[in-house]
């Protein structure tokens, strides 16, 4: 009997220690303002160097990991590995001194970049916003399809086919997101030297994080510059991601094969750089402001950094009673006797 | 009142009122079979028939499996994935692109049925602890939808009714109680009893007062009452009707789910305090067919209630306008890990002040007392957020700062609704063409199906779509999986982020 129980024990556990695949994502801001900045301290080439490193050795770790590059700038958000069209490049990427994957990884991702660097050179546009939430959005659609999908499907008639069977199966456990064909983990880096936090777009971007949220996606960011995103921050502390703020990035590939290099279901067992506190700042309707203390419209809650009559998202006018007693500057009262000290707190309040 | 006015007229004079409506009932003397048949024939009869006319329990029945034709052509097994593609997409649709007002800080107050009936095992594995699981799932989903929101549980049990958990907004607060009240279904909370609904409306009432913390209520929240109802009957120590009135007066909206048959009374609450006609069937009242009807009825109530046309008016011919609520956005705190071995200086560590109360001077709430008077050092080990005012600490939001009195809350909280304000616009299909623009979806990457030309496949080319869904306003083409994410997931429009 001993020794019946002792082989299910040892099968059990080694049923546990399954290896799934991990999907990474990286999301590269190139915004001209923001490396322009600290170009005396590194370069979007020194970045891409360690980036290509780290891909590497994600792909390294198990055999059928996978990953995805995306590039953002003002002008538009663009994939760059997978590659749609990548049959001339598989095609010579035999070579004796490299794994294969590695290299059709790196030269996608090398030439595409250089292409993309050379276009946005001729199109650049001052004053215009970033379209990192686009990039996000991309990013998470595709995670959604390696999430769900097998990923061998490339076209959609197939997918259709998978998906109907999946739909199926929703039904029947009534449990929509926890079902997935494969069982595969994904995360998502975004390198940002991007130090103005208003150019961000915050709805969107709030869309983001609660998609990504619900899809078990960790949102990790590596901000570069001088200045912490409050934004970003929201982004990696909302998701369960790491937020680092590397103000010394000569030594970035350290900080990427260590504390970017953990998958996130391993993160509470190993002690990470902490935090700094993370300002849970909101973005004002009006003028796209950051704010702390802010009014709320009670129908719609919109976000207001001063006070209109009417709301600007649904329109609707406020009580003007309330204005009044918002806008009434505090008066410092002389002390009374200890009697009044409770009225004298329930009028701080409606202040 | 009303009742007996009714009974009165339709006595005596059998087809002045309701002739219009239904012509063809007869009618009989006596009040009360009268307001039954005028309701059935009016209203219920129709929905029970079927497509051909018949009543729905004298179809044949259908067994899935048949759908399924077992013949060797291609054309059917294609029309059934097309079907099902289109099934989703019907789905999408139910989510109107055009923003209307919703109260979206709600307080709802869910009741459970604890009474005899609920041990019935007509619900694996009883009705109770079905309705628990259930009820655990609703409210994660309810706090996930509705995050600024405040929820109490009653259990109703032995004619009179039990606080299962207070009015509060943490959700796993919730849970923890519902847990115990699962794990002691046998021995202490087993079902017993009849249930009251006057009790439990009244204690409803009394718990909707509370506004986020406050008792004055001075902003338009939605104040609602979910009742999970397995008995037949009630026992009630007074006048129900009174309560009834006194719910109407407090704008306190009742909706039901029953889990045996339809109920008079039931169907009264719920008329009446959501502002229906008399003797109309409402959304608000649902009888459950089996489990999962009753999960999807349930599920319903997540979503914020529009609000209605009456309230509508009522606030524009009250004309003062609605309220607007100052807020704060704290900063969060996050716990450092501190050695005080050989620093015999820092080794004191300071008390921090826990200031939120969640549970409104309940015993949970003396637990966690610490005070931090140093701001600068900060070695706690729990996370806790500063109030941007007076930079005092709390360690649960949404709630009011103790200190100043400010409302706070996270930003994230609030922007989970911004998708009920501002809607993303529904995709549309791209005709079926020989050949089309895009060949590969703009968010996933997959490839599409190339155009067909017409007639090359005959007979199959009407179940065929283009599989592009089209963005008016970027014009990039997703696949269906891409267009169900971005609505129902994403919100957002990656080609329009894009421009």
């Amino acid at each position: 009997m001993e020794a019946i129980s002792d082989r299910l024990f040892n099968e059990h556990t080694t049923d546990n220690l399954q290896d799934d695949p991990s999907l990474l994502t990286i999301i590269l801001d190139v915004s001209p303002s923001g490396w322009f900045k600290i170009q005396n301290v590194i370069s979007i080439q020194d970045v891409v160097k360690s980036l290509i490193v780290y891909l590497n050795s994600h792909l390294s770790l198990n055999n059928s990991n996978q990953v995805a590059f995306l590039i953002t700038s003002p002008l538009k958000s663009k994939f760059l590995y997978p590659k749609l069209d990548n049959s001339n490049i598989i095609k010579d990427s035999v070579s004796k001194d490299m794994y294969r994957q590695f290299k059709i990884v790196d030269d996608i991702i090398l030439e595409e970049l250089n292409q993309f660097l050379n276009e946005m050179i001729d199109k650049i546009e001052n004053n215009k916003r970033s379209t990192l939430t686009g990039a996000i959005s991309l990013g998470l659609t595709y995670t959604n399809r390696m999430l769900t999908l097998d990923q061998s499907i490339l076209t959609t008639t197939a997918s259709a086919m998978t998906t109907t069977s999946l739909a199926n199966s929703n039904q029947n456990s009534s449990n929509i997101t926890s079902s997935s064909s494969t069982s595969m983990k994904s995360r998502m880096l975004i390198i940002s030297a991007n130090d103005d936090d208003d150019e961000l777009t915050y709805i969107p971007l709030m869309n983001c994080i609660f998609a990504a949220q619900k899809m078990k996606v960790s949102i990790d960011v590596a901000k570069l510059g001088f200045k912490n995103s409050s934004y970003l921050q929201q982004a990696s502390d909302a998701t369960n991601g790491i937020y680092l703020h590397i103000e010394n990035p000569k030594g970035l590939i350290q900080v990427l094969s260590t504390a970017f290099f953990i998958e996130p279901n391993l993160r509470p067992f190993i002690i990470l750089p902490a935090n700094s506190n993370v300002n849970y700042r909101a973005s004002c309707f009006i003028t796209g402001k950051a704010v702390d203390i802010g009014y709320v419209c009670s129908v719609c809650l919109c976000i207001m950094s001063k006070l209109p009559e009417k709301c600007p998202a649904c329109n609707s006018e406020f009580d003007k009673k309330i204005i009044e007693q918002l806008n009434r500057v505090p008066q410092i009262r002389k002390k009374r006797k200890l009697e009044s000290n409770g009225n004298g707190n329930n009028e701080n309040n409606n202040n | 009142m009303d009742d007996s006015d009714e009974e009165y007229l339709s006595g005596i004079t059998p087809s002045s009122r309701f002739s219009s409506i239904v012509p063809e009932s007869p009618r009989s003397k006596e009040g009360v079979s009268t307001r039954t048949r005028a309701r059935k024939s009016g209203t219920t009869d129709d929905n029970l028939k079927g497509n051909n006319g018949g009543y729905s329990w004298e179809d044949e029945y259908q067994r899935s499996w048949d759908i399924v034709k077992d013949d060797d052509q291609q054309g059917s097994f294609e029309s059934m994935v097309q079907q099902i593609i289109e099934n989703r997409k019907k789905k999408i649709m139910k989510n109107p692109a055009t923003p209307f007002q919703r109260g979206i800080i709600r307080t709802l107050v869910i009741v459970i049925d604890g009474s005899n009936s609920m041990a019935e095992k007509d619900l694996r594995p009883t009705r109770l602890t079905l309705s628990l699981n259930y009820c655990i799932d609703f409210i994660i989903e309810f706090f996930d939808q509705n995050p600024i929101s405040q929820l109490g549980i009653v259990l109703m049990r032995n004619g009179v009714a039990h606080l299962v958990s207070e009015v509060s907004g943490s959700p796993q607060y919730h849970i923890d109680k519902l847990r115990q009240l699962k794990i002691r279904q046998h021995n202490k909370f087993e079902p017993s009893g009849d249930a009251s609904l006057q009790n439990a409306l009244e204690m409803a009432r009394a718990l909707l007062k509370f506004n986020f913390g406050t008792t004055s209520n001075n902003t338009k929240n939605s104040k609602e009452v979910l009742m999970i109802y397995g008995s037949l009957f009630t026992s009630d120590p007074g006048d129900i009707h009174k309560t009834i009135q006194s719910l109407v007066k407090d704008e306190i909206k009742v909706s039901i789910i029953g889990l045996s048959a339809q109920v008079a009374i039931c169907q009264e609450i719920v008329n009446r305090t959501n502002h229906e006609p008399k003797l109309s069937r409402s959304k608000h009242y649902g009888v459950i067919l089996n489990e999962s009807h009753f999960k999807e009825l349930l599920m319903d109530f997540v979503t914020p209630l529009a609000l209605t046309e009456k309230e509508k008016q009522e606030e524009a011919s009250l004309n003062n306008g609605v309220p607007i609520i100052k807020m704060g956005f704290p900063s969060k705190v996050q716990p450092i890990v501190t050695s005080t071995i050989g620093n015999t200086d820092f080794t004191v560590e300071f008390p921090q002040l826990n200031a939120s109360f969640p549970t409104q001077g309940s015993d949970e709430s003396k637990d966690v007392v610490e005070v931090n008077t140093n701001t600068t050092l900060l070695s706690s080990t729990t996370i806790g957020y500063q109030c941007p005012q007076c930079k005092s600490r709390v360690t649960n939001l949404p709630t009011i700062c103790p200190v100043c009195g400010l409302m706070l809350i996270l930003s994230t909280h609030l922007a989970r609704s911004y998708h009920h304000l501002i809607p993303l616009a529904p995709y549309k299909e791209v005709p079926i063409a020989e050949s089309y623009d895009s060949e590969y979806c703009y968010g996933c990457q997959l490839k599409f199906p190339r155009g067909v030309k017409p007639g090359t496949h005959p007979g199959v080319l009407e179940s065929m779509t283009s599989s592009r869904y089209r963005c008016f306003k970027c014009t990039n083409d997703f696949c269906i999986n891409c267009d169900v994410f971005v609505h129902e997931t994403l919100h957002n429009c990656p080609g329009c982020e894009n421009n």
